[in-house]
C-alpha cells in the first residue's frame, strides 16, 4: 500500500504538464498555445468585465483561485485569425458562436473582447440579452417610449449598459477624437450639439435615465457612422443573441399586455447594429440554449435557436462551434485545477472525471467541486 | 520531502480510518425481510477489497456462494466513501436522494472554498501545511470528534427513573454524531441555506469546537455526574 501511494505521489510531482502561458495579450497568441491558460490582469479584467460579461459561476471560481485565467482555445484563435486576415473595408463580417451548454461560449466571447481591447477596437458588448428581456426583478423599470409609438423602453437597463460601455471604452472615449455628427434634442432645455465628443452623449444617457434608450439609439447610429468614416474600428459582441428572436419576452406593460421582443426599443437598436450595412467593424454573436425558455432548447444549432427570422437577419454569417475539451485541453485543465488546489486525490481520478463529465468544461468544474 | 511524507502519513491514517468505518457502515442489515434469503452474502464491490480476497485466497470460497447484487450507491468509483454515503442518507427526506446528495456536495464545495481561501491568506508554509483542504477528511474528523463515548439510559428502580450512564455501541455513537451534526445545521436562520450552515458546523466540529462538540461534552459531564447510578445497570 505504502509503496503504491509513494509511487503515485512521485509520479504526480514529476509529471508536471505545462498548463500556463506567459503570453497575456491575445494579439500575440498563436496555435502553439492551444489549451494553455493565460492570466488577465486585474485592472483590465475590472475594466472589461466589471459590469458583467463573465458567468456567475466563473466569477466564483476566480475569487477562489485568486486570479482570472482563461484557456486559449481553438474557436477564439480561429476568430482572431479571421479578424486579422479579413479586410475591414468590406461590410462587417458576423461570427456566430454556438455549442452545447457549458462548453464555454461566453468565455470564448470574453477572450475575444480581451483581444478587441488589446487591438484597439471600440467595444460594444452586451453581457447577456436575457437580462433585459427575460429577467423580471421586483422593480423592473418599464415605460412607453416617448419617441416611438407602440414601443417599450427599459431605461434602467439601458443606463446600466451605457455605464458598462463607458467603462469598457474609457481610454478611447477619453481621448475625444470621436465626435457626433448631428444635434440631438432631448427636451426643451437639454440637447447635445453636433461636434460634441461621444463621451458627452453617453454621460447624457447615464445622468438622464429617462432618455437612456434614445441615447443608445443615437449612439449606435453615431458608431456606425464613425466606423464608416474610418475614425474607429468597432467590435460588437452580444451574448445570448437568440433571445431577441424568441416570440415572447417576460415583460408586461402597465396595462398587462405581453411585450414582444421587437417592441422593445433596445431590440431594434441592436438589430440595426448587427446588420452588415456598415464597414470597419466585427460582429461576434453567441447563440445559447439557456437564453430562451425550456420549450425551445432541443438543439444548440444556430438555425434552430435563431428561428427563421433571425437566421435570415444574420445571413450570411460565419458559424463557429465551441466544442467540448479535447484530450490535451482536458489534461491541461485538470492540472490547472490541481495547481489551484481545486482537485486533489489519486491519478485515476482524472480518467473517471473525464468519463463522468464527458469532457464538458462546465460539468467538469461542477464535478470537481465536492472532491 | 518532509512535507510529502507528512502528507503520506495523513493519507495512510485516512485510509485506516476509512477501513474501520467500513466495518460498521457496510454491513447491510435490513429490519424487514428482503427478497434475498439470508444465506445470500453481501457483495464485495471495492477493487481493493477484491484484491485482498485474492491475496488471501478466499475468492474461491465465495465463488460458490450466492451473493446479493450491489446497490446503486455501492460503486467502485475512486471517490466512493461509505461515510459520506451514510451522511447523505441521513440528510435525505422522503427518498429524495438526488437532492440530499446535491446538498451534501454543496456543503463540501463550501468547505473547500473556505479552506482554500484560508490557505491563500496564510503567510508561512507551516501555517499552510496545517490547513486541511480535503472536505472528506474534514467530515471524518468532525464525526470522529462528535462521537460520544458514553450514553444515558433511563432505568426505573423503585418508582423513580434514573438516568444511568453506560457504554455505547460504535454504531449508535456514529448515529448520534451524524444526528447531532444535522440538528445543529438545521438550527439556523431562515435565510441561510443548509449547505452553508452544514459546512460551518463541520468545520467547527473538525476544529473540536462548536455546538455539537459542546453537546457531546455535556453528555459526558452528565454521565460523570450520574456515575453513582451506574450499578442500576445490573442490579
Amino acid at each position: 500500500m505504502f509503496t503504491r501511494n509513494f509511487r503515485n505521489i512521485c509520479r504526480r510531482y514529476s509529471q508536471s504538464v505545462t498548463f500556463r502561458t506567459t503570453e497575456t495579450s491575445p494579439v500575440q497568441q498563436n496555435d502553439n498555445q492551444v489549451g494553455l491558460f493565460y492570466t488577465i490582469e486585474k485592472d483590465v479584467c475590472k475594466k472589461l468585465f466589471g459590469h458583467g460579461g463573465l458567468p456567475k459561476s466563473y466569477m466564483k471560481q476566480t475569487k477562489t483561485f485568486t486570479e482570472t485565467t482563461l484557456m486559449i482555445r481553438q474557436p477564439a484563435l480561429d476568430v482572431i485569425d479571421c479578424i486579422k486576415a479579413s479586410d475591414l473595408n468590406k461590410p462587417a463580417i458576423r461570427y456566430v458562436l454556438y455549442g452545447e451548454t457549458g462548453t464555454g461560449k461566453s468565455l470564448t466571447l470574453a477572450h475575444l473582447i480581451h483581444y478587441a481591447h488589446d487591438a484597439g477596437f471600440l467595444i460594444v458588448h452586451v453581457p447577456w440579452v436575457s437580462e433585459w428581456l427575460r429577467r423580471v426583478p421586483r422593480h423592473k423599470e418599464m415605460s412607453n417610449s416617448q419617441t416611438r409609438e407602440g414601443f417599450v423602453d427599459l431605461p434602467l437597463d439601458a443606463a446600466a449598459w451605457l455605464l458598462h460601455f463607458k467603462t469598457q471604452n474609457q481610454t478611447l472615449l477619453k481621448c475625444g477624437d470621436l465626435k457626433i455628427s448631428k444635434d440631438y434634442v432631448w427636451s426643451k432645455r437639454e440637447q447635445t450639439s453636433a461636434g460634441a465628443p461621444l463621451a458627452e452623449l453617453v454621460e447624457q444617457g447615464i445622468s438622464r435615465v429617462k432618455y437612456a434608450c434614445d441615447v443608445i439609439d443615437a449612439l449606435v447610429y453615431e458608431i456606425k457612422l464613425l466606423s464608416n468614416n474610418k475614425q474607429c474600428k468597432t467590435f460588437v459582441a452580444v451574448d445570448g443573441y437568440n433571445c431577441f428572436f424568441y416570440p415572447m419576452t417576460r415583460l408586461n406593460t402597465p396595462t398587462k399586455k405581453k411585450v414582444k421582443p421587437e417592441e422593445v426599443t433596445l431590440t431594434t437598436t441592436f438589430m440595426e447594429l448587427t446588420k452588415n450595412d456598415w464597414t470597419n467593424g466585427v460582429i461576434v454573436l453567441s447563440v445559447d440554449q439557456i437564453a430562451v425558455p425550456e420549450d425551445h432548447q432541443e438543439s444548440y444549432l444556430p438555425k434552430y435557436l435563431l428561428y427563421k427570422k433571425g437566421f435570415e437577419h444574420l445571413d450570411p454569417f460565419v458559424p463557429v462551434e465551441v466544442g467540448r475539451y479535447s484530450e490535451k485541453e482536458f489534461l491541461s485543465c485538470a492540472s490547472y485545477y490541481r495547481d489551484r488546489l481545486w482537485l486533489r486525490g489519486p491519478e485515476d481520478l482524472e480518467t473517471e472525471l473525464k468519463l463522468a463529465s464527458a469532457c464538458n468544461p462546465y460539468k467538469f468544474m461542477e464535478l470537481c467541486a465536492p472532491l | 520531502m518532509r512535507n510529502l511524507t507528512n502528507q503520506l502519513l495523513l493519507f495512510k491514517k485516512y485510509i485506516h480510518e476509512l477501513n474501520s468505518f467500513r466495518a460498521v457502515i457496510q454491513s447491510r442489515c435490513y429490519s424487514r425481510p428482503t427478497s434475498f434469503p439470508d444465506y445470500f452474502q453481501n457483495p464485495i464491490f471495492r477493487k481493493e477489497d477484491q484484491l485482498k480476497l485474492i491475496e488471501n485466497n478466499e475468492l474461491s470460497k465465495l465463488a460458490s456462494v450466492p451473493i446479493k447484487p450491489p446497490a446503486v450507491y455501492e460503486t467502485s468509483s475512486v471517490y466512493h466513501d461509505p461515510l459520506v454515503n451514510k451522511v447523505i442518507n441521513h440528510v435525505m427526506e422522503e427518498g429524495k436522494k438526488k437532492l440530499a446528495r446535491s446538498l451534501v456536495e454543496k456543503a463540501f464545495e463550501n468547505i473547500k472554498r473556505i479552506q482554500i481561501e484560508r490557505y491563500h491568506l496564510a503567510t508561512t508554509p507551516e501555517q499552510k501545511s496545517k490547513i486541511v483542504l480535503n472536505p472528506k477528511e474534514i467530515l471524518h474528523t468532525a464525526i470522529e470528534n462528535c462521537k460520544p463515548l458514553l450514553q444515558l439510559t433511563p432505568i426505573k428502580r423503585g418508582g423513580i427513573t434514573y438516568q444511568v450512564p453506560g457504554p455505547i455501541t460504535e454504531k449508535r455513537s456514529l448515529f448520534l454524531a451524524i444526528k447531532w451534526l444535522l440538528e445543529a445545521a438545521n438550527e439556523k436562520e431562515r435565510t441561510v441555506h443548509f449547505p452553508e450552515q452544514f459546512a460551518w458546523e463541520l468545520l467547527d466540529a473538525a476544529n473540536n469546537t462548536g455546538k455539537v462538540v459542546k453537546r457531546k461534552q455535556d453528555l459526558h459531564r452528565q454521565c460523570e455526574a450520574n456515575r453513582a447510578y451506574a450499578h442500576y445497570r445490573w442490579q
